[in-house]
């Protein structure tokens, strides 16, 4: 019982300080909007007489209860022996439950009496704002706010700990299981379907398919999701090119938008009229930043490459800041328009515009992806590939084995830097601008997470990663400011359940599976 | 285990030396020629506005040296790069300016000004609960932030603790822009040390102003830097953060729990971090979210400067590279807006030419 309580108590202070956290950051009332959107569509719009205020105070209660079942359900049941027992976990639940909702209800109150008091919380706390209070006050008087939030939370912790002991009850999940994998071996195990996954034309007929549909989507689609897609495939290119440097040869990178910077900034002093009217055709323009990021990646890492891994980062991020200050100093405004950018980079002329030219530029991406993919299949299979995978797992081993360590390792990077140009290129001359604001750390951060997330050296993971990372937030539009913070939690969290990532190489998920046996101590000495 | 720092091969090894040692000369040569500028011909600047970088940077110095030292103890024992410690700076920071402007709000009458408040009543109190609410928040965020973030990726490769610490870094900096809101605010200084004010010396017909705040920043950090330094190596719990930067498992072994030295590693160098964060908002007065970003990288430079792992190293590089950030352009006769890059170069010329950082790294054998 008592462990039972002390389980309830923890659960109950993180989820307590997690709400309120949630409050004070302003998250809950967009979440009650979002959790509310399908709620007010096709219920509350058929019940007359019902003000926009009701219904999101009624929202704001099933994201708390929604909260507070989370709440209940981590503190009934953390020994599986106790799942058992329907009391304890009961007991655990409604502990949880009550501290969660006396946390809550304190600080409701508290934020409430201020604010009758007319304190003007908003220039200490941002998003106290009057009307997000009254919401979270569900409308009502202090006190009587606090109280109905802590019964709230009360009751839906109870409701999660019920929740949790059934659900966990033995057997319940495991039926589904088994019912779930017999339905899907049966499937398999259907001859007509072996029949055409063993056939020869299964393969090219699904990649004929995809092909259709990459070549019809842009053109069915809106300008936004236009937009968003070529950034997305932009990501892919980035993403690829870094799994070349972190994923295969082991060198982290932190200033990776160096090159992506210096393939923009070269199509668009080469195409622009405004600072250098040199207004050479974007053809000419592509090679020639592809291959000057290439130089750079081999300037950068000829002095820096033998350094140790953290020290590399450190130092290629500062390559990196170091290019976003020169490009904004006034040192080079005259030269490449300082912190104002280039305006109208100019871009690939389509058949003389029988295609619209956002659509073509769409599929312009598309077929560069389509070309990267291929490269960096071929050169993940070649020689060099696995002389990349060598020294990542073991840089002495593999020298000893008579790889030329310095010379792969400048390959990767000039390699990596080239897909970089190439998508600073593409990215430049389709938003018709580039700046100093597009080539931030951050930049290289997301490209980085693209790879981690994605699952690092896997092709197919860098492809979802990017579409993960930049194109799920554009669906969520509603939580456009919470964004960022999310994506902060997404790779704290990913690193601690699934550090290999969505869809990790075969050979990576060996490697992490391996490393965090007893022995790991062992590894880690040895991948210096 | 092969020093990283000599090529595994010959024969690149010696273009690159060539390479390396023409870099140095030229380097070198340019150095001179502008340190004969600036000393015999006094182009740029007088002696007064050297005065003034020189006072700016070791100010400057010596709060990139406290967070430095929170870098070198954290990799020392880990071997990561705690990518949030600049945050947690910022969180201290915070820390001293809520208390600031909460002693503003409590009234406190005294016989000269019965309209007096608290804050500038008793000065003294105000900035030392400054410090301890500032050191106080900011060790508890570094404890959290061990516990949540990187405990449970212990043993795992080591790009996961990194991963993981850019993103608690990046949800640090958007949870304050969020709570706080995107605004840079005003550090509410007492009125005893307003910044600005301070003691004139005339040099060369012009008085340099030597700031009150820069004063307690230099005097307060010598004397927690004093204090880390006995803590390291007169306490049992320095001779423990020792043993177990050396080796963990042996440390281990000796009856030493090692996840509490490193929990413990992470509270002190949050504290540091906080401490330096309060003297960022005295002195400089601005606190936003985003306050501790650019020191903290700043900072890690100055702890691989001085080399990583080395206390006393640490303090070095931090006061070095302060000093170089206020009067590097003068120096070099460039843009002031390129003092980042300043700082950036010094740390790529650094690591190329040497490595190991001025005073050299400590680190155990195996993991190097």
């Amino acid at each position: 019982m008592k462990k039972q309580i002390i389980t309830g108590l923890q659960a109950g202070a993180v989820f307590g300080i997690v709400t309120s956290f949630l409050f004070l950051i302003g998250f809950t009332g967009t979440a009650a909007t979002l959790l509310g959107k399908p709620a007010h569509d096709y219920v509350f719009r058929l019940i007359p007489g019902l003000t926009a205020e009701s219904y999101n105070i009624f929202n704001l209660v099933v994201f708390l209860s929604l909260m507070g079942i989370w709440a209940g359900g981590r503190g009934s049941h953390r020994q599986v022996e106790d799942a058992n027992n329907l009391g304890k976990a009961l007991t655990g639940a409604t502990t949880a439950g009550a501290l969660h909702g006396v946390i809550v209800a304190l600080l409701a109150y508290l934020v409430g009496v201020l604010n009758l008091a007319h304190v003007q919380m908003t220039a200490y706390l941002a998003q106290l704002l009057p009307d997000a209070i009254q919401l979270f006050l569900l409308g009502k008087a202090p006190t009587e706010a606090a109280i109905w939030l802590f019964i709230i939370l009360l009751v839906s912790g109870t409701i999660g700990g019920l929740a949790a002991f059934y659900l966990s009850k033995p057997g319940w999940r495991k039926s589904l299981l088994a019912r779930w994998q017999g339905l899907r071996g049966k499937v398999e195990e259907q001859p007509n379907l072996q029949k055409l996954r063993s056939s020869r034309a299964f393969r090219p007929t699904v990649n004929a398919a995809l092909l259709v549909a990459l070549f019809v989507v842009p053109l069915g689609i809106g300008q936004y999701w236009n937009f968003t897609l070529g950034t997305v495939g932009i990501y892919v290119l980035l993403g690829l090119g870094l799994n070349i440097v972190v994923g295969l040869a082991g060198l982290l990178d932190l200033g990776y938008v160096a090159f992506f910077a210096i393939g923009s900034y070269t199509v668009a002093l080469l195409t622009a009229p405004a600072p250098q009217h040199l207004l050479w055709n974007f053809w000419v323009a592509l090679p020639i930043g592809i291959v000057l990021a290439a130089l750079a990646g081999l300037l950068l890492g000829l002095p820096v490459l033998r350094m140790r891994g953290d020290y590399l980062a450190i130092v290629t991020l500062g390559f990196g800041e170091i290019i976003r200050i020169l490009s904004r100093s006034d040192l080079l405004t005259p030269f490449n328009g300082g912190p104002k950018g280039v305006l109208d980079v100019g871009g690939p002329n389509f058949l003389n515009g029988l295609v619209s030219s956002d659509v073509s530029f769409l599929y312009l991406i598309i077929l560069a992806v389509f070309l990267i993919i291929f490269v960096t299949r071929r050169l993940q299979n070649s020689r060099v590939g696995r002389a990349w995978e060598a020294m990542r797992e073991d840089e002495t081993v593999a020298g000893a084995m008579g790889i030329n360590t310095l010379q792969h390792k400048l390959m990767a990077f000039a390699i990596g830097a080239a897909f970089a140009g190439l998508g600073g290129v593409l990215f430049a001359s389709r938003n018709q601008f580039t700046g100093p604001e597009d080539f931030t750390l951050m930049v290289s951060i997301n490209v980085l997470a693209v790879v981690i997330v994605g699952g690092m050296g896997s092709i197919p993971g860098v492809i979802a990663g990017a579409f993960v990372l930049k194109g799920l937030p554009e669906i969520l539009r509603e939580m456009e400011d919470y964004r960022v913070i999310l994506f902060g939690v997404l790779l704290v969290v990913m690193m601690l359940i699934r550090p290999e990532g969505l869809f990790p190489s075969s050979r990576r998920k060996l490697d992490i599976g391996h490393e965090e046996s007893p022995d790991a101590e062992k590894q880690e000495g040895a991948q210096k | 285990m092969k020093k990283p720092s000599s090529g595994p091969t010959k024969k690149p090894l010696s273009t690159y030396r060539i390479f390396q040692t023409f870099l140095g000369i030229v380097f070198s040569g340019y150095l001179l020629w502008r340190l004969y500028q600036v000393i015999f011909a006094g182009t740029d600047y007088g002696p007064d506005t050297w005065a003034r970088f020189i006072i700016a940077g070791l100010i400057l110095g010596s709060v990139y040296a406290l967070i430095a030292i929170g870098y070198t103890l954290v990799y020392g024992i880990l071997f990561m790069i705690n990518f949030a410690h600049g945050d947690i700076v910022m969180i201290g920071a915070f820390g001293g300016y809520f208390v600031f402007e909460a002693l503003n709000l409590i009234h406190s009458p005294t016989i000269a000004n019965p309209n007096e408040v608290f804050l500038n009543a008793h000065p003294v109190i105000s900035v030392f609960l400054a410090f301890v609410v500032g050191m106080g928040v900011a060790a508890l965020s570094g404890y959290l932030l061990e516990r949540l973030a990187y405990r449970p990726l212990r043993g795992a490769p080591r790009l996961v603790p990194l991963i993981s610490a850019i993103g608690a870094s990046i949800f640090l900096e958007n949870a304050a822009q969020l709570l706080f809101g995107p605004q840079r605010r005003n550090y509410n200084n007492p009125i005893e040390i307003t910044r600005g004010a301070g003691w004139g010396i005339p040099i060369s017909g012009s008085t340099v102003i030597i700031p009150y705040t820069g004063v307690l920043t230099v005097v307060l950090s010598i004397i927690i830097m004093v204090g880390l330094y006995l803590l390291v190596q007169r306490t049992r719990l320095g001779r423990a953060m020792r043993a177990v930067a050396e080796n963990k498992s042996v440390a281990a072994l000796m009856g030493i729990d090692v996840d509490r030295i490193i929990s413990q590693t992470f509270i002190i160098s949050g504290a540091l971090a906080g401490a330096a964060g309060v003297m960022w908002g005295i002195h400089l007065g601005l606190v936003y979210f985003f306050v501790g970003f650019l020191p903290g990288i700043k900072a890690f430079t100055s702890a691989v400067l001085g080399g990583i792992g080395n206390i006393p190293g640490a303090m070095l590089g931090g006061l070095f590279l302060g000093l170089v950030e206020t009067s590097g352009p003068g120096f070099l006769g460039i843009d002031f807006q390129l003092k980042d890059v300043i700082a950036f170069s010094i740390l790529v010329l650094v690591l190329i030419f040497r490595p190991t950082g001025i005073l050299g790294e400590v680190l155990s054998e195996e993991k190097v």
